[in-house]
């Protein structure tokens, strides 16, 4: 296979050109909105595809300061963060006597929580705002933590427990020998052993969580509160003629996501190819 | 599933006794057992407890309570007295039966768009990078990576990229493709082909991450033997590796057909939670929106009844569809 006929090589061109016409599709968009971040209104009509003139940070200040984007930030950080480790806690778990104890009630439980996976939550939502209400969780980030893990946990649990039933029984016997208490061999001795787990749960409920736009539409009436993709989408009809504006809002809110896909592409992409990972 | 765990166990526990070389330590080792079960009865349950308390409260609950509520008169967020069938007939006829004929509609084009555009492109992608193996992980994570932005930040780009005096416009009309002003998204005949487009954008990734993955798990005898057969690269696509893809495929379809009858965000940063240009772009979980949340008719006027109606008929598409979609490809999957 080193040295392919010309004729061969010939043949597989218009196959690159289709796969590099669709990269362009993908990154042109994308490098648009990079270069517009450093450009004034009248330079983003001027000068449409070309480098800035100046790599001026103007744009990205007045998102973060006038636009209070640094705060929308914060609150999506904390959201995110709070719904991740309370997902992971609470999963973990409960996948753990779903899966490696035998209780005689494992499979309706698991099938409980599994259907969750397909369950269309967005439906319920004039009932969970009544319900938010009445628990006083509206304007409130712990509200939003705790319906994004509420939304996460059967995915979650799906995941954990299909990792946990393949690890050895003597594992925990072995512990249980020793004496160690339940709480330990969860903790201590088995979620250690199933890091990818956690990892793939991590990053996909962050990335759901982080992206979510409709709870926090529904659940947060306050500037104080709101998370990054509401405040986007405020931007875009308050600041329409501001286009720098908007274009450095889009950078700054994407940048954390980047930086994650960047450094975990590979676990992302195998995470999706072994079973539609993402919602 | 049941069976599934079932055999785990039954693979796992009993075996372990017997292998103890003395009787007494099988009989404390039995003694130990039952003991050892009580305790996992408890544990389990406290430890289930956590998880079953946020996902019931947060999510079945209300979602049984939306379910209940839909088949009661609703007076602004309070339930007043049984109406059976009321609130869905309702739904059918003037004045919104309209909106949610028009609103089917558009979620029905958009799940074929989604199937012909982005899963059918997609197949043609996986298949390349296939074909070429060389270079596959990076086009794969350059495809994939749109999918990772929040459909919020993809719209509000596409939005800004798309408007009048933008980016798009600019290009065409270098290209000599388009004169004057582009105003798709302002047009009924263009803005839902235009949004469905958006989304393919979006979401194009996804197809082709999961066809790869099948297409590696199909052992290389078949296709060499194929080749020797003197099939074409098409032909093997066709009649080889597509039989053999059929979960992938059953998976993307479902998937697909989940996404677009919940489709929302793209329509509200895009085009309003009105579905702009006159209702051209409308989807029924905006509808469902407008309607439970007030912003259909007068500014503020919500029907609960009309809303939950909805959800409930959108819930049952939405369950229906699945299981048939699953039970479909499942029929057609082929063993090698």
């Amino acid at each position: 296979m080193t040295t392919l006929a010309i004729p061969q090589k010939l043949a597989r061109l218009p196959g690159w050109i289709v796969l590099l016409v669709w990269t362009a599709a993908v990154l042109l968009p994308l490098y648009v909105l990079v270069v517009s971040c450093f450009k004034t209104t009248a330079e983003i009509y001027d000068n449409r595809l070309g480098l800035p003139r100046s790599w001026a940070l103007d744009n990205f200040v007045r998102a973060w300061t006038r636009a209070d984007l640094g705060h929308n930030f914060i609150n999506s950080l904390i959201v995110t963060g709070g719904a991740v480790a309370l997902t992971i806690v609470v999963s973990a778990m409960a996948a753990y006597p779903l899966s490696r104890y035998r209780l005689g009630w494992n499979g309706i439980m698991l099938g409980l929580f599994l259907s969750g996976i397909m369950l269309p939550i967005r439906l319920a939502s004039v009932e969970l705002f009544t319900l938010m209400r009445g628990l006083g969780l509206l304007d409130s980030l712990t509200g939003l933590i705790l319906v994004y893990s509420a939304i996460r946990i059967p995915f979650a649990v799906f995941i954990f427990a299909s990792f946990m039933r393949v690890l050895p029984s003597e594992l925990d016997e072995a512990a249980r020998m020793d004496g160690a208490g339940e709480t330990r061999i969860l903790f201590q001795i088995v979620l250690p052993m199933v890091k990818p787990a956690v990892s793939i749960v991590a990053i996909f409920t962050a990335i759901a969580v982080w992206n979510d736009f409709f709870f926090p539409l529904i659940f947060i009436f306050d500037d104080r509160y709101k998370t990054v993709p509401l405040a986007i989408s405020v931007f875009v009809g308050q600041f329409r003629t501001d286009w720098g504006l908007v274009f450095a809002s889009l950078a700054i809110s994407m940048a954390p996501i980047l930086i994650m896909y960047c450094l975990l592409a590979r676990q992302i992409r195998e995470g999706v190819g072994a079973g539609g990972g993402m919602k | 599933m049941l069976s599934e765990t079932a055999s785990h166990f039954s693979a796992s526990c009993p075996s372990r006794p017997a292998s103890l070389p003395h009787r007494t330590q099988r009989m404390t080792k039995l003694r130990r057992t039952t003991s050892l079960q009580h305790t996992q009865q408890r544990m389990a349950v406290l430890f289930i407890l956590p998880a079953l308390a946020i996902y019931g409260l947060f999510v079945l609950y209300p979602l049984l309570l939306s379910l209940w509520g839909s088949f009661f008169t609703w007076k602004g967020l309070r339930m007043q007295e049984f109406a059976g069938l009321a609130n869905f007939s309702r739904l059918f006829v003037f004045p919104s039966g309209a909106r949610l004929y028009g609103a089917l509609w558009h979620n029905v084009a958009w799940f074929f768009g989604i199937i012909l555009l982005q899963n059918g492109l997609g197949l043609l992608f996986a298949w390349l990078l296939f074909l070429r193996g060389r270079g596959a992980a990076f086009f794969q994570s350059v495809f994939f990576f749109p999918a990772v932005l929040s459909p919020v930040i993809v719209g509000a780009l596409w939005r800004l990229l798309l408007a009048p005096g933008g980016i798009v416009e600019w290009a065409l009309n270098g290209l000599g493709l388009h004169q004057g002003s582009l105003t798709v998204l302002g047009n009924s005949h263009t803005a839902l082909g235009t949004l469905i487009a958006v989304d393919a954008w979006n979401w194009m990734g996804l197809p082709v991450l999961i066809y790869t993955a099948g297409l590696r798990q199909i052992s290389p005898q078949v296709f060499e033997a194929a080749k020797l057969d003197g099939a074409g690269n098409a032909r093997m696509l066709f009649s080889v590796a597509l039989p053999l893809l059929m979960p992938a495929l059953g998976t993307l379809t479902t998937l697909s057909f989940i996404n677009t009858f919940n489709q929302f965000d793209i329509v509200y940063v895009m085009q309003g939670v009105q579905g702009n240009p006159s209702y051209a772009t409308d989807t029924l979980v905006t509808y469902f929106y407008r309607l439970a949340f007030g912003a259909e008719g007068a500014v503020g006027i919500t029907d609960i009844g009309l809303a939950l109606a909805l959800g409930t008929m959108l819930f049952l598409v939405l369950s229906i569809g699945t299981l048939l979609m699953l039970r479909f490809f499942d029929k057609r999957t082929v063993e090698l």
